[in-house]
């Protein structure tokens, strides 16, 4: 790794993140994802299927840059509500209630969210580094595996995505079976005989990705909301004094960078990505602290681990997805709908023939971050503001967003019926417990290992002791079989619930 | 609460019906070819994971009548009924009566699927609504959409002959 590279593909990347367009579209991302991180109940993933038919508009620069925006606003948006007004805007900011509302309690609401903001810009500056320095490798890495590989990578991927899920593992596998099966649907290129198309033309392309998207997780959230309407009250408690002392500094420096550590770590695994590395930071810092018993009361580590963590896993959540064009989670997957839309496939290749987009890309997250803390900070009021708007509006505002971006897909009216179906399922999901997260893996995950099995037994002649033979297919299954054996085992088990729990 | 017949077995049943439901449609209504080893058929993968979903199914029931089981909380019926026909109606109006009724069928039922909504406030917002569909959506990234109605939409004509 020669440290010219490094700044050569940095300046690429500058040059194109820095162009007005691209600034402009990272600056909307941005601000979009802050605004719904404050909304609870829109989340990142709702909003990124919402505004995917929107991005064919755009350049492939803009449309990612603004669809990774809305991922890290949505972070630092979701911390705002968690302070301020003890609701999690996002699932990842949960643990930063905590004590943030506590703060907040106490009038310090202002270092809290400072804290907050700097914590997360130092993680996001860090892991932006990170994933600068693992990409080239991770891609030449990449480059050398054969379809075997592939698939039993994808499969690892899968594993980890059941084990990170809460909930039951048979049903997180379940909805992983059922995701790669609707995944199926349509017409089979290499044999042209269609599956499961019951003699529907709008069926025999399949199912498009953002539909089934927007039905489970946008409709089925529109569903569930009006079912039990949240009480919103707004604690308006006055923000003074923004600037942490220098004590609130010295306390928080090593949980930010412990946070940046545990958050870039767990966000390179799929399934688990932001939300994870808060919980683990908060847990950390707990165990670490002289004083845990002051923890939920108020103490500002609690809040500055935790905002590190989300915001670092967050950002190295694109690692996978940018070298392998592997979804690690929910976000990622959309991402690469976007990237689909615009022709582009994901994988190692991106990096070689596209490198204004991938070296842009991850130069506009760090430019993006320090927008959010230059620009939240003084905003926060507005934010704030936004929480007056009530449910009942948004989700007819929602609603309508869904409608017209599916229809805006391929003008057909079919697919707007496609999707109340989603809606429909997505909300049983939701009432039987079934985190839709694994689904949308198998969705976009199963057509692309059918593709690689058949590549694999073809290339083996049909001996599917291929997947056994390549060292590196047989390191991914053994890590998989081992990941699974675990958490099926008793204690582990325990452990895990546990972990869920907290 | 705990129960046998909960959130586990529920899902479990459902697994298993779309499961069976799958293997049928590749065997006796696609009928999808297995192919060799050499080439699997287009039948291999979904055979394969339609059994794997009908085993999650069996497995999820046997958990829930033996362990015990979380109890199913009630459906919020009126809000899912009414967003549900809200988006058929967008969908099935679009087309040809055009968005802007489309967005007021639309839009007004999915108000009617909260008893929170206020009507006077309902009103203002569906006319801003109606600005920012044709507005925004129409006029300026200019997607090929009617805004009045211009024919009668493909199902009705699909019905009518």
């Amino acid at each position: 790794m020669d440290l010219d590279s490094v700044f050569s593909n940095l300046a690429l990347g500058f040059s194109v993140a820095l162009s007005l367009k691209n600034l402009f579209w990272c600056l909307m991302g941005a601000m979009i994802g802050t605004a719904i991180g404050v909304l609870p109940g829109v989340g990142p993933v709702a909003t990124m299927a919402l505004l995917l038919p929107i991005t064919y508009f755009l350049t492939p620069e803009g449309a990612l840059i603004m669809l990774a925006g809305i991922y890290y606003g949505a972070q630092y948006g979701g911390s705002t509500t968690a302070i301020l007004v003890n609701l999690p805007g996002e699932a990842s900011s949960v643990v930063t209630a905590l004590d943030g509302y506590e703060m907040a309690k106490q009038g310090r609401a202002g270092p809290a969210l400072a804290i907050a903001a700097l914590g997360s810009f130092f993680a996001g500056t860090v892991a932006t580094f990170a994933i600068v320095l693992a990409a080239p490798p991770l891609t030449k890495l990449a480059q050398q595996f054969a379809p075997a590989d592939y698939f039993s990578l994808m499969v690892l991927g899968l594993v980890l995505a059941v084990v990170m899920a809460s909930g039951s593992i048979v049903k997180a596998m379940g909805m992983i079976f059922l995701g790669m099966l609707l995944g199926l649907i349509g017409t089979d290129v290499n044999t042209g005989n269609t599956r499961f198309t019951f003699g529907i033309g709008d069926l025999f392309d399949g199912i498009g990705f953002v539909i089934v998207a927007m039905g489970v997780f946008g409709i089925a959230e529109i569903i569930k909301n009006l079912g039990d309407p949240e009480r919103r009250d707004l604690v308006s408690s006055k923000i003074e004094g923004l600037m942490p002392t220098k004590e609130d500094f010295l306390r928080c420096q090593w949980p930010v960078v412990r946070g940046t550590l545990i958050g870039g770590l767990l966000g390179i695994l799929p399934g688990g990505g932001a939300v994870l590395g808060s919980f683990a930071s908060y847990s950390l810092e707990k165990k670490l602290s002289a004083t845990p018993e002051k923890f939920g009361k108020g103490m500002i580590e609690g809040v500055a681990g935790p905002e590190a963590a989300n915001n670092a896993a967050a950002q190295t959540s694109f690692i996978p997805m940018l070298t392998l064009g592997i979804p690690s989670n929910a976000v990622m997957a959309m991402m690469i709908g976007g990237m689909m839309i615009h022709g582009i496939v994901p994988g190692p290749q991106v990096m070689d023939q596209k490198p204004e987009l991938f070296w842009g890309m991850i130069v506009s997250m760090w430019l993006g971050n320090l927008m959010l803390v230059v620009l939240n900070l003084p905003l926060i009021g507005i934010w704030v503001k936004m929480l007056l708007v009530p449910y009942r509006l948004l989700a007819i505002a929602i609603l309508f967003f869904c409608c017209i971006g599916v229809y805006s897909l391929n003008n057909l009216w079919s697919e707007v019926l496609f999707m109340a179906f989603f809606g429909v399922l997505g909300y049983a999901f939701v009432k039987l417990g079934c985190e839709p997260a694994p689904l949308l893996l198998g969705f976009l995950l199963g057509p692309l290992m059918e593709v690689y099995m058949r590549r694999a037994m073809l290339l083996s002649r049909g001996d599917p002791m291929v997947f056994l033979q390549r060292p590196l297919s047989l390191a991914f299954l053994i890590v998989s079989a081992v990941v699974l054996i675990l958490v099926l085992l008793p204690n582990m088990r325990k452990a895990r619930e546990e972990a869920f729990q907290e | 609460m705990r129960t046998r017949v909960g959130q586990d077995f529920a899902t479990g049943l459902l697994f298993i019906v779309i499961g069976v439901g799958a293997i049928l449609t590749i065997q006796f209504y696609d009928r999808l070819p297995m192919g060799i080893p050499q080439r699997p058929g287009t039948g291999v993968l979904p055979l394969i994971l339609s059994w794997c979903l009908v085993g999650s199914g069996g497995l999820l029931i046997i958990k829930a009548v033996l362990a015990g089981d979380t109890a199913l909380s009630r459906f919020a019926w009126r809000p899912l009924f009414l967003v549900t026909i809200a988006i058929i109606a967008f969908g099935l109006l679009v087309d040809g009566a055009g968005l802007v009724i489309a967005m007021v069928a639309a839009l007004t039922l999915c108000a009617l699927g909260t008893p929170e909504t206020r009507w006077p406030e309902f009103a203002v917002f569906l006319v801003i609504m109606l600005a920012v569909g044709v507005g925004v959506f129409v006029w300026l990234l200019g997607m090929p959409i009617p805004i009045g109605p211009v024919r009668m939409p493909d199902w009705l004509s699909v019905i009518l002959r």
